[in-house]
């Protein structure tokens, strides 16, 4: 009897183990639309939905994991008042192209999804929709924060962000004050000559500085990390320097960039990197450890320089990670590179796209739209993209209460108000990035340990950019 | 009764054969055709022929070693790894087998590693390889063969508890009186281990050579937690080659499918030759 019984219970678990497998694909898009869902069937009874809301159907899937739950928010929010439904998925951290691959294989696929760059355009290009006669575009205020592709606007950017040298004004200000510091004021700091002398000074009197004003110092540069978590910075941002200029002197496109590429600016990027590792604390040998966090060595103010963007503000800023330094501390300056150090600004772009389904049905497509535009547009979707997301949009709508608090983005309109030429992302013209980033770290880790030197950087970086680029282009053409 | 079991044959097997189809047959015949295809997703797709195959040797008119080198690099990695895991799983499970004090203490710490997720281990294992080599100047990707014994000792930390645990159950399964007929006989320690214990453990040894061997090449999250591949790409093992074919290159991913099934031919060879080799020297009791 006791036998028969547990028969039952093995084949029951075992059949409703199989259904529960048949089950799976539609949850996934369920467990958002499900306040979707109940909000439409209140939605007819009062019908007082705008009717450019559309009929259709509107699924995000979000780039920016921290952005979850204000997203979600908002949705339910556009639901209760329009009754279109409206599904926000998010990807983890770093899986958003596995996580967008297979959700656009499904039969309800996102209708919103992120494009970061080029290279992104061209994978999607068939399902992307051209967004050149959107309100969204309309909206725009820098017309070159978009992803242009086959002559269409392939995606918009749905906020800026920018990057340069964040630096410790407090501390930076006190150094200055010392007897023979290199400058007497941090205005002074405006060329990459001036900027390497100052680090030297800094991180060779680092015992001085804080006998003098109490800090806990160690070193003028955060650790220039070459692991996985943290090289982007350099085989990244830093290598848009080189990018930018080269583009810039040969007349190309400063996103698209072009095939060949000579490398022209490379010994700027070595004097550079040079700084980061000479006048850091961190070992050169072990820097691709993944062992050290510049984050925290700037935060609790054993640094003074630190190059990454202004998406470190509300990391440096939040209470609960416990940093010493304070909003007040935060600012931010341009790369000098050393070639146009007098003109140059901030690094401002984006990597935040928005991308409409083209393979959608039509009315999701419209509906998908008009959910942007309320989004861009009313009270409830700046509140959240401006307070809550903590994001920088680049749209006219964003003005007053609705413009962005975050310091380093205040300091990237400084520097365009005095006339400074912010410097272009062109590092999104970067041909199968990963795989070029990839070899060009490689190089550089070689080349920082001692065990290459730095021509093969310069190959990585030239003839890797050429090869990826042609892979890239072929892979488009057939 | 055998009849009725021929009639209700189909019933009985359906539920598991729809499980197997959904979950494997389905998915591993459309794979094989997706490697003939340009794809973007798997609903996408565009028939190229071989092309896929032959972009995974030759790269812009040149011979790409890539794909080569971390298919030795996997098959030495698999040597190693299968050598020492069943040696020294063995070795303890004799040990354990003796009869001494703490015996079921041991067996459990040491098959404790096996309950830890590969992710979570490697990246517990990262901070201890990179705390003790920073003091040489020196980290877990400093050269791809610091990886190489890295993931070597991280696997074999793994895996040694698990096989222990099936060579604990074999060596008890060797009838007591084979052994004492043994010893009465005045078989030495040695002669008992040649003749007795070895060849009657052959079916165990098969079923740990074979998961070890086909864990060993299917390797993924110890090799991307712990190394990402790096230096370069030097350290990738096939599996983790495969993943960054289909999500790091553009319109890549029917080449990194095309490799996939390249991979399956080979452990599946590999396995069966493995196969073979090992049952044929076992013996009837």
């Amino acid at each position: 009897m006791k036998k028969k019984l547990l028969s039952v219970v093995l084949s029951a678990a075992m059949v409703s183990g199989i259904l529960a497998g048949c089950g799976e694909a539609a949850p996934a898009a369920n467990d958002a639309a499900a306040p979707a869902a109940e909000a439409s069937e209140a939605a007819p009874a009062e019908d007082t939905a705008p009717a450019e809301a559309g009929s259709g159907k509107v699924y995000l899937l979000n780039f920016k994991p921290e952005t979850d739950e204000a997203w979600q928010e908002l949705a339910a929010t556009y639901t209760e008042q329009t009754g279109v439904p409206v599904t926000v998925l998010t990807a983890a951290d770093g899986q958003y192209s596995t996580t967008l691959q297979s959700e656009m294989a499904k039969s309800e696929a996102p209708t919103i999804f992120n494009i970061g760059n080029a290279t992104a355009a061209q994978t999607w290009d068939e399902y992307t929709y051209d967004l050149k006669d959107s309100a969204l575009y309309n909206h725009l205020t820098d017309k070159s924060l978009t992803v242009e592709y086959n002559g269409k606007v392939a995606a918009v950017a749905n906020c800026y962000e920018c990057y340069g040298i964040i630096y410790n004004k407090t501390i930076l200000g006190d150094y200055c004050t010392m007897d023979n510091a290199v400058v007497s004021s941090i205005d002074e700091i405006n060329s990459l000559d001036t900027l390497v002398a100052v680090a030297e000074d800094i991180n060779n009197r680092v015992d001085e500085i804080n006998e003098q004003f109490g800090y806990e110092l160690t070193e003028a540069f955060a650790s220039a990390g070459l692991d996985d978590g943290s090289s982007w910075r350099f085989s990244g941002h830093l290598a848009n320097m080189p990018l930018y200029y080269e583009f810039k002197d040969d007349n190309v496109d400063l996103i698209a960039g072009e095939g060949e590429i000579t490398g022209k600016y490379l010994d700027n990027f070595k004097k550079v990197w040079d700084m980061y590792v000479n006048t850091s604390e961190a070992d050169p040998m072990t820097l691709n450890s993944g062992a050290y966090n510049a984050e925290t060595e700037f935060g609790m103010g054993e640094a003074v320089f630190y190059q990454n963007g202004d998406w470190e503000f509300s990391a440096l800023t939040n209470e609960e990670n416990g940093y010493t330094v304070t909003a007040d501390d935060l600012a931010m300056m341009p790369i000098y590179f050393g070639v146009d150090d007098a003109n140059e600004g901030l690094c401002v772009g984006t990597e935040n796209h928005w991308a409409v389904n083209a393979k959608a049905p039509q009315e999701d497509i419209d509906s998908t739209l008009a959910f942007l535009e309320w989004v861009i547009t009313s009270d409830e979707g700046r509140d959240a993209i401006t307070n809550k997301m903590g994001l920088s949009a680049p749209f006219d709508t964003f003005t007053g209460d609705y413009a962005s608090n975050n310091a380093f983005a205040a300091c990237a309109g400084e520097y365009m108000a005095n006339g400074k030429t912010s410097v272009a992302w062109s590092f999104n013209a970067t041909p199968n990035v990963d795989d070029w980033r990839a070899d060009v770290v490689a190089a550089l880790t070689a080349y920082t340990t001692g065990s290459g030197d730095w021509s093969a950087v310069e190959k990585a970086f030239t003839e890797g950019w050429a090869e990826q680029w042609k892979l890239a282009e072929e892979a488009a053409n057939n | 009764m055998e009849k009725s079991i021929k009639k209700y044959f189909p019933i009985f097997v359906l539920p598991t054969m729809v499980a197997f189809a959904i979950g494997f047959l389905i998915p591993f015949v459309y794979g094989i055709f997706l490697s003939f295809c340009k794809f973007t997703t798997v609903v996408d797709w565009k028939w190229v022929g071989l092309q896929n195959y032959t972009k995974i040797f030759v790269v812009n008119g040149k011979v790409d070693n890539t794909f080569l080198h971390s298919l030795w690099y996997t098959a030495l990695f698999t040597v190693v790894s299968v050598l020492i895991i069943n040696v020294v799983a063995f070795a303890i499970a004799m040990l354990l087998t003796k009869g001494i004090k703490g015996t079921n203490l041991f067996r459990t710490v040491f098959f404790m590693p096996n309950l830890i997720g590969g992710i979570v281990l490697s990246y517990i294992w990262l901070m201890i390889f990179n705390s003790i080599l920073a003091n040489y100047h020196r980290t877990i990707v400093t050269t791809q063969w610091d990886a190489f014994w890295g993931m070597i000792i991280v696997v074999c930390w793994q895996q040694i508890g698990y096989m222990m645990i099936i060579y604990i159950a074999g060596i008890q399964n060797i009838p007591g009186e084979l052994i004492e007929a043994a010893k009465i006989d005045g078989a030495s320690g040695r002669d008992m281990l040649k003749h007795v214990t070895l060849p009657l453990l052959m079916p165990t040894i098969t079923i740990c050579s074979f998961l070890t061997l086909t864990n060993g090449f299917k390797l993924f999250d110890q090799n991307f937690a712990l190394t990402g591949g790096n230096p370069g790409k030097m350290s990738q093992l096939l599996a983790l080659n495969i993943y960054d074919t289909m999500y790091g290159t553009t319109g890549w991913q029917g080449v990194g499918q095309a490799k996939a099934v390249l991979f399956f031919i080979m452990v599946a060879v590999i396995a069966v030759v493995q196969n073979k080799i090992t049952t044929s020297k076992e013996v009837q009791q």
